[in-house]
């Protein structure tokens, strides 16, 4: 725990300081990576915590930047805007995700990726509403009560105090009894059944604060891009966020936001040099599943666990020598 | 009315369509546990390369059967080369199969561009006949007839042959399969390359009705995962019922309510999923 702290101080004073450091193109992308952050730890939530692989994810991304473009020439309120595509959301997620979860893995990874193409196709055909392949205009600009906030800088900061927001409450939501529950029930869930619990109810939770989430990344994605298209809600774009936890390490909090991180860097940085960039992606992608263990967050402990490994061995032979010795000696 | 029946004709050219792909990524999923989604590019890559030959003045008929070889080679190479590696983790599989779309789909940008292609009809189905006050292409009359022809064929192989007994059994217990001396390496990659070939012969046959472009490969994709959800796993009879109903409501959605006929297909689903979780036809697999 105490290491823990010391982390987050530490992603602290770096949030803080990086736009003393880098151009403002690189705090532009700072700021799209917090809120891709925020899109991958929702996810990493039902992936590492739940066992749930959505392929559909985007769906909630969408529904959250499409209410706040939508709802946003009506009302300039931020919070309430942001409020709003937070519940609209999580609802959606509730009432689908009660459908969903009746299934099995494989069917459920099929039927939110049905699920988000559903989204993607009426983006495309309600055009009255979503303004169809043209994709919308967000009129109201973000303010949190203090004036109107346009600069990057100032968008930095709140994508990075709202990725902050985020990953605490994860970390009190996974450590919170349901969220234990949730875990069991991932790990085995006719142990937490026979324990009186129902699975159900409690992935039902997970999934719906997951939709939330990945709606309130939605919709600060809109302020922060200004324009949206159906390209939001398309499943591969739910893939690519399934990628980011991947990358970063499935079943850690922080691992999905490190891997956001690296996806969008790597993203924007191969993109200059070339128009490959998907195959680029895809070969990267299939080289880190044949030979990768795990995300970067694993990488770590697995470097950790092999120094470790090292030393117990060295002392381990040092004991046997001894021990050899020892019979010599006698 | 006749254009009622014109519409029907269509639907089912269609849901013909969706069977032949829905059939293969069917298979693979109950027998090797694996959600192929690089099913939909193998489809898009089929239809290029048969689009390719037919340009160089080889004949349909020709373009179709190298179109499908190719295919299916490529199927094996995949099979053999990458998820041979991934077998029983779920997880890795889908990212791999999401990866080779993304590479699969970008060469094919690259090399054939993004521009819509089609594939003619062939000279000898490119007429139509007409019974009374109404016309019917041949060529959507012949798609429906390969369809049912492969249905038939497929359900022989399933109900009649020994191969058919290995991939019932594989579907529904693949360790009890293995342990009775079968190379279930062979059945896998057997089973991979044949679906693969149906996703090509899918994508030629298409290449006249629906065209070639990119993004497709994600549409023809999706709607096969719904035929496979609605149909179920594990029999032949379910893809093929729930491909030509998901034709069929396309094709009539597309005319009544236009801008709603993928919430209908979705809806459709929902309401299978919520009577029978395991699908139409599907047998109760883990």
């Amino acid at each position: 725990m105490k290491k823990n702290l010391l982390i987050m101080f530490l992603l602290l004073i770096a949030a803080a300081a990086l736009p003393f450091i880098v151009s403002e193109y690189g705090i532009n992308l700072a700021a799209e990576i917090c809120i891709m952050a925020i899109f991958a730890m929702s996810l990493g939530l039902i992936m590492g915590y739940a066992g749930m692989v959505s392929l559909g994810h985007a769906a909630f991304f969408g529904i959250g930047s499409y209410t706040v473009t939508i709802l946003g020439s009506h009302l300039s309120n931020f919070y309430l805007l942001i409020l709003g595509s937070i519940v609209l959301s999580g609802l959606v997620a509730l009432i689908t995700g009660a459908i969903f979860i009746r299934t099995s893995k494989f069917y459920f990874l099929m039927i939110t990726l049905a699920f988000g193409q559903l989204l993607f196709a009426l983006t495309w055909q309600l055009k009255d509403l979503t303004g169809g392949a043209d994709g919308m205009k967000i009129s109201s600009t973000m303010n949190l009560g203090f004036g109107d906030i346009v600069s990057p800088l100032g968008i930095y900061f709140v994508m990075a105090g709202a990725a902050i927001l985020v990953y605490i409450f994860l970390r009190f939501f996974v450590h919170s009894p349901a969220g234990k529950i949730i875990k069991g029930v991932m790990e085995n869930e006719s142990r937490m059944k026979a324990l009186g619990y129902d699975p159900r109810i409690y992935k039902l939770l997970a999934y719906s604060v997951s939709g939330a989430l990945a709606g309130f990344s939605g919709s600060l994605y809109g302020y922060f891009n200004l324009f949206i298209s159906p390209d939001l809600t398309n499943w591969m774009f739910s893939g690519q966020v399934m990628i980011m936890v991947i990358i970063g390490g499935v079943g850690t909090l922080i691992g999905p936001a490190i891997g956001a991180g690296l996806f969008i860097f790597l993203q924007n940085f191969i993109s200059t040099y070339t128009e490959r960039w998907p195959l680029i992606m895809g070969l990267l992608l299939v080289i880190l599943v044949i030979v990768g263990k795990g995300g970067i967050i694993h990488w770590f402990d697995l470097l950790r666990s092999k120094i470790f490994y090292r030393r117990s061995q060295k002392r381990m032979e040092y004991a046997q020598n001894h021990a050899q010795k020892e019979e010599v000696t006698n | 009315m006749s254009i009622f029946s014109i519409q029907l004709l269509t639907g089912l050219a269609y849901g013909m369509l969706y069977f032949m792909i829905a059939a293969g990524l069917m298979i693979i999923l109950g027998v090797m546990n694996i959600v192929n989604l690089a099913h939909g590019t193998l489809f898009l890559i089929s239809s290029y390369i048969a689009f390719t030959f037919i340009s160089q003045n080889v004949g349909f008929w020709a373009a179709l059967l190298l179109a499908m070889a190719g295919t299916a080679i490529l199927g094996i190479i995949i099979e053999r080369l990458l998820i041979k590696r991934v077998y029983g983790k779920e997880l890795e599989q889908v990212l791999l199969t999401f990866g080779l779309t993304y590479i699969i789909a970008d060469t094919a940008k690259w090399i054939w561009g993004t521009e819509m292609h089609t594939i003619a009809v062939p000279a000898l189905l490119d007429s139509s006949i007409t019974m009374g006050s109404m016309v019917f292409p041949i060529y959507r009359l012949f798609v429906v007839l390969v369809g049912c022809g492969l249905a038939l064929l497929l359900w022989y192989f399933e109900s009649r042959t020994r191969i058919g007994a290995i991939i019932r059994a594989g579907v529904d217990d693949r360790d009890m399969v293995s342990a009775l001396g079968i190379n279930v390496g062979l059945v896998f990659t057997g089973v991979f390359a044949f679906g693969a070939a149906l996703a090509g012969l899918s994508g030629v046959l298409g290449g006249p009705l629906i065209g070639i472009y990119t993004g497709m490969d994600s549409e023809i994709l999706v709607t096969s995962l719904i035929v496979v959800v609605i149909g179920g796993l594990g029999s032949w009879k379910g893809s093929f019922i729930g491909a030509i109903l998901i034709g069929l409501i396309e094709t009539f959605g597309k005319v009544w309510f236009p801008s709603l006929s993928m919430l209908i297909v979705f809806l459709l689903m929902v309401v299978v999923l919520i009577i029978r979780p395991q699908g139409l036809f599907g047998r109760e697999v883990a």
